[in-house]
């Protein structure tokens, strides 16, 4: 995830200053890790660097004195780019997962047993996140990104099932080789 | 989620013990043990064919088992005649099927309000009170549509209003957003489970998709006719410690 | 040729993998076949003769033209409720079979070789009908009438090959939706309404009706009295236009009441049977056209025959041959009993069949807790309310018509007290019929069924 876009998006409804910007952060992407303040302020700071925004003087109403910041022209070009631009689509084909079932194998554990502990605790994550999407008056942005989740979870589990059918055969190919 | 803590102190409110089902030369349930407490939301997984619809059926005095026993509040559903196993699905049971359940000659609110009319509701009492049901589901409007007229999704709110309306102790919804989108499945979902909780009416949630599973407090999955793991949300996370 | 052989076996195939529902169309469908074979063969046997001709069957009664033209027309009529029979067979089973054929069309068969099969399969059960009825009928022919004339050959064999050709252009004009959009078929739970057959019984009526005419017209020029001629003819009519009134009016009575009774009744069974009626009013007047016309040809006959035989016993001219009058006055009554053993016959086929198509539905009722009763009688009273205005109707019209019938043959004026029996008779047998798929619901509409759903 790219911090300096997200910044940059967020800077193109209008100047804003650091901790204003971490707060819509955290507002519109709940389920988002919360950034740091020092990360906010780095971030800034590389985007005047690279000329995609530009200090927009500072404001000190009641309080401390904070830096107001604007997007360019640029920045603008290197958002539009940015978003149209397609994520790579499953970047990694390696998982934890089938890593411990074959590490499981190898060492003569239990790779049945991991598999079914693994199932279960991606079906109480997937209650907790049903659970909070559910909650009455949660908000849009809360229930897509457990969305999100939730379908990811949910193609952990399908191929978690479909393994489980299939483990016999994995443990002759693995012991075999 | 309280009732699920003290589940182990108080009588569940149905229990299965060693149930066995044939259909022909098919063992559809090889002694399967089961409870589900007062307002408890339970998910019953696996692949088709595991048995669940059967085991639906058998505790909601839909078939009688061949051998085992079906306890739903200190009567033997198993051994209860016809006629009162009929009102007590009646009265104290709601059924949700992935379709068939509503009448297709009639309005979505004669629907609603037939369990009402069948235990001597006056029409226009019933029909009112059907029409708060619906919505509540959020199917306003659409009253006087016949089932044919909606889509799925408005189609089983309907039915879920009508397993509901009589104000059951058990729902059982057999694999109720199974017709369904994604989209639309969540919103019946997210509609039953809502009301169960509201209403302390507990269910018993038949499906092979986990993400359906996931509205409910526990899960238990069903393999050939036996059940072959019972996970809560407490049992997950002690797992993961290990 | 070789393609009616490889349609002959793909229709052999599919049939051979279809389930029993199917096979109980096949047999009741060759079952109707071998009824209307054996009346358009004795209606063509008689039609073949000509003025004054020994008959040596029924006391002399076919021996004229005039008598025997009233024979020809009632063995006609007796096809109506063959045909109501028959309409009732093809729809059992048929939403299997219209699935069957659109996917056999969406296997890539061709729309012609789909209404080959389809016509093959309807078109091989009424021949193996009529040509067990053909034999039966050459049988009797040959024992009990010695020198028939050929002409009556000519139409033996014409009825033979008539009936399985008609049942399966029938059946080709039944399915021309399944055969233009096949994949609604598939997927859909099939025809809401058998609007398609009821115009087809409606056609098919029309036809018979001319064709009745043109037999009893042709086979009475040689009569001397024509005011004699024209009196069947005119009571013919007026049996038609009340048995339509009476058709009509069970199916407005089916919309209004269902309507009426939908919007207030607290009685779900009343509520269920209501709402159906509203759904489809015309569906109970199609099942009951035909036992509507035989009420009113019944209550008709039995004013008639009561008029009549105080005429044949009262004065003493005739009485010499009394046993003729009375012959032909209890054939008719046997043909109109026969009339509704058929007809009730596909009564009881027809409410079997709604269920079975039902079962689904019905078994998550069930599971639901409807209890068996209010289903039952839900089933009882959509045949029960429609039915009674429409009967009464049309057994007053039929009395009607036999009073003036009566009064204008010059008898007294009869009161016809056991023509207006006829309607509550049939009514009770009617639901009595209806009531012969109560132990089917029970069986069927089971929560097993849910199974499948």
């Amino acid at each position: 995830m790219s911090t300096r876009h997200i910044l940059l998006g967020l800077l193109a409804s209008g100047p804003s200053h650091g901790y204003d910007l971490k707060r819509r952060h955290d507002e519109r992407f709940p389920q988002a890790r919360p950034l740091a303040y020092g990360q906010v302020y780095t971030t800034l700071q590389r985007l005047v660097r690279d000329g995609l925004a530009e200090v927009d003087g500072t404001e000190a109403e009641s309080g401390p004195e904070r830096t107001m910041y604007r997007s360019t022209d640029e920045g603008a070009r290197e958002l539009a780019k940015w978003a149209g631009e397609i994520a790579p689509p499953a970047p990694f084909v390696t998982n934890e997962i089938f890593a411990k079932l074959v590490v499981s194998i190898l060492a003569d554990g239990d790779p049945a047993a991991y598999l079914r502990a693994q199932r279960a605790a991606h079906m109480a994550r997937m209650r907790e996140l049903t659970a909070l999407k559910t909650t009455p008056g949660s908000d849009l942005a809360t229930v897509l990104s457990a969305d999100y989740a939730l379908n990811h979870l949910d193609a952990d589990l399908r191929w978690m099932n479909t393994t489980a059918a299939r483990l016999n055969t994995l443990t002759a190919e693995v012991d075999a080789a | 989620m309280s009732d699920i803590s003290n589940k182990e102190t108080t009588v569940p409110l149905l229990a299965a013990r060693g149930l066995v089902k044939e259909h022909g030369r098919t063992r559809a349930l090889r002694g399967v043990s089961l409870e589900l407490g007062a307002g408890e939301i339970l998910a019953v997984t696996g692949a088709s064919g595991s048995g669940k619809s059967t085991l639906l059926h058998c505790l909601a005095g839909i078939v009688r088992p061949d051998e085992g026993s079906v306890a739903y509040a200190g009567k033997r559903l198993d051994q209860l005649p016809e006629k009162q196993l009929s009102e007590l699905r009646r009265t104290d049971f709601g059924v949700v099927f992935q379709f068939g359940q509503l009448i297709p000659e009639l309005t979505a609110v004669d629907n609603v309000a037939l369990p009402l009319l069948l235990a001597g509701t006056p029409r226009l009492q019933a029909r009112a009170r059907a029409g708060e049901w619906l919505e509540r589901f959020g199917v306003r409007g659409q009253e006087e549509q016949r089932p044919g007229e909606m889509s799925g999704g408005q189609a089983q709110r309907v039915s879920l209003a009508r397993a509901l309306v009589t104000g059951p102790k058990v729902v059982f919804a057999d694999e109720p957003t199974g017709a369904l989108d994604s989209l639309a499945s969540e919103q019946v979902m997210a509609a039953l489970v809502h009301t169960a909780r509201e209403s302390g009416t507990a269910v018993l949630l038949i499906t092979h998709d986990a993400q359906i599973a996931a509205y409910a407090d526990r899960e238990v999955t069903l393999k050939d006719g036996v059940v072959v793991s019972e996970a809560d949300a407490s049992a997950g996370s002690l797992e993961v410690s290990r | 040729m070789s393609a009616l052989t490889n349609d002959l076996r793909l229709a052999l195939l599919l049939t051979r993998g279809s389930d029993r529902r199917e096979w109980w169309r096949v047999t009741l469908t060759g079952l109707g076949a071998a009824l209307a074979t054996v009346f358009g063969m004795a209606a063509a046997a008689l039609a073949s003769l000509r003025g004054h001709y020994p008959v040596p069957m029924a006391n002399g009664l076919l021996d004229n033209a005039g008598e025997r033209s009233g024979v020809i027309l009632t063995l006609l009529l007796l096809l109506i409720p063959v045909l109501g029979f028959l309409g009732q067979c093809a729809r059992v089973g048929a939403v299997h079979r219209d699935r069957r054929l659109a996917g056999l069309r969406l296997a890539g068969a061709s729309a012609g070789q789909v209404r080959r099969i389809a016509a093959l399969e309807t078109g091989l059960a009424c021949l193996v009908g009529s040509v067990v009825a053909t034999a039966f009928f050459v049988l009797l022919m040959v024992r009990e009438w010695p020198n028939p004339p050929a002409l009556s050959w000519v139409g033996i064999a014409l009825v033979a090959l008539g009936v399985p050709v008609l049942g399966a252009v029938t059946s080709v004009l039944a399915l021309r939706r399944v055969v233009a959009s096949p994949l609604g078929w598939v997927r859909r739970e099939g025809p809401r309404s058998g609007r398609g057959s009821g115009i087809i019984f409606l056609g098919a009526v029309g036809l018979l009706v001319l064709v009745a005419l043109a037999a009893v017209a042709t086979t009475s020029t040689s009569m001397p009295g024509k005011a004699s001629g024209q009196a069947p003819l005119t009571v013919c009519g007026a049996l038609l236009a009340v048995g339509a009134g009476a058709v009509l009016l069970s199916g407005l009575v089916s919309k209004i009441t269902g309507r009426r009774l939908a919007a207030r009744t607290g009685n779900p069974a009343v509520l269920i049977a209501a709402e159906r009626l509203r759904d489809d009013p015309w569906a109970a007047a199609r099942t009951h056209a035909a036992v509507l016309m035989g009420t009113v040809v019944g209550a008709g006959f039995i004013g008639v025959r009561q008029a009549l035989l105080a005429e044949v016993y009262g004065t003493k001219y005739l009485a010499e041959d009394t046993s003729f009058y009375v012959t032909g006055v209890n054939l008719t009554a046997a043909a109109i009993l026969v009339g509704f053993a058929i007809t009730f016959f596909a009564l009881a086929v027809g409410t079997a069949e709604s269920l079975a198509t039902r079962r689904r539905g019905l078994a998550a009722q069930v599971a639901a807790g409807v209890p068996y009763k209010v289903l039952g009688r839900a089933l009882l009273l959509e045949t029960a309310l429609p039915l009674a205005p429409s009967l009464l109707l049309a057994g007053v019209g039929g009395a009607a018509i036999a009073v003036l019938y009566a009064s204008a043959m010059g008898g007294g004026l009869v009161l016809p007290i056991g023509a207006l029996l006829v309607p509550f008779a049939v009514y009770a047998c009617c639901l009595l019929a209806a009531a012969t798929s109560l132990p089917l619901l029970r069986r069927t509409v089971r929560p097993g069924e849910l199974r499948y759903a």
